[in-house]
């Protein structure tokens, strides 16, 4: 009887978590997720939805910390090695990604360009766009060719490459 | 007088594409509530809205539509 209770207690706090997210109200979306996972801690749903809102939020120590304590932590690795990129732990940030499950999807390597921009290694960061370019087809292009510009940029400066013409 | 104009480096632009990539998971699995909704009589008659003719009631309504719209 109890364990219905909560079932529907649980249900009910998904359906709110919906809407809010619909809404953006991310600071609500953290206090229900709360109830969700003081229900049942084993719900890795409520979990992402805690952890994409504190990233929302730009709190990503409160986002690591959630991903420590979530059963789900290892799907979400990319998360994870986000957080520490904008928390500029970006050594620990690559070292997050390569032990990621989807190191090598396209949001693994997007984010592994923009870490090795952070950690000014411009020959591998400027590789991995030019994958990127070649192999991703979206509304993103323009900024992710601008991206590949100040990879240029950097490795002009550093005379990797010639100045264009 | 002011100084000539010269050029001088400024950083480049540069974009934060991954956090795009980090979104919220679809919860529709965890609302089995809407699943029997969607058998009830209300939101069944919704779904057939589209398919009926559309007479001086949808004539209406597709004034309404275009009105607020505006």
């Amino acid at each position: 009887m109890a364990h219905n209770i909560k079932n529907v207690r649980i249900q009910a706090a998904y359906a709110e978590l919906k809407k809010l997210i619909d809404q953006g109200s991310y600071s609500r979306i953290i206090k229900t997720t709360n109830k969700i996972v003081n229900d049942d801690q084993s719900q890795p749903e409520a979990w992402q939805c805690k952890v994409v809102a504190y990233i929302q939020l730009d709190q990503f120590k409160e986002a690591i910390n959630a991903i420590n304590k979530a059963p789900n932590r290892q799907q979400m690795q990319f998360e994870l090695a986000y957080s520490q990129y904008r928390l500029n732990k970006v050594a620990a940030a690559i070292d997050t990604l390569d032990s990621a499950p989807d190191k090598d999807s396209p949001r693994g390597k997007e984010l592994r360009a923009q870490i090795l921009y952070r950690l000014e290694q411009h020959s591998e960061c400027y590789t991995v766009y030019r994958e990127l370019l070649r192999t991703t087809a979206d509304d993103m292009d323009m900024e992710r060719t601008t991206n590949m510009a100040a990879v240029q940029v950097h490795r002009v400066e550093l005379g990797q490459c010639p100045v264009p013409s | 007088m002011p100084p000539a104009a010269s050029p001088v480096p400024c950083k480049p632009l540069f974009f934060d594409l991954a956090l795009n990539h980090i979104g919220f998971p679809s919860l529709d699995h965890k609302l089995p509530v809407k699943g029997a909704e969607a058998a009830s009589p209300a939101s069944a008659g919704e779904a057939n809205k589209p398919d009926q003719p559309g007479g001086l009631s949808g004539l209406v309504k597709g004034l309404w539509g275009w009105g607020s719209k505006k």
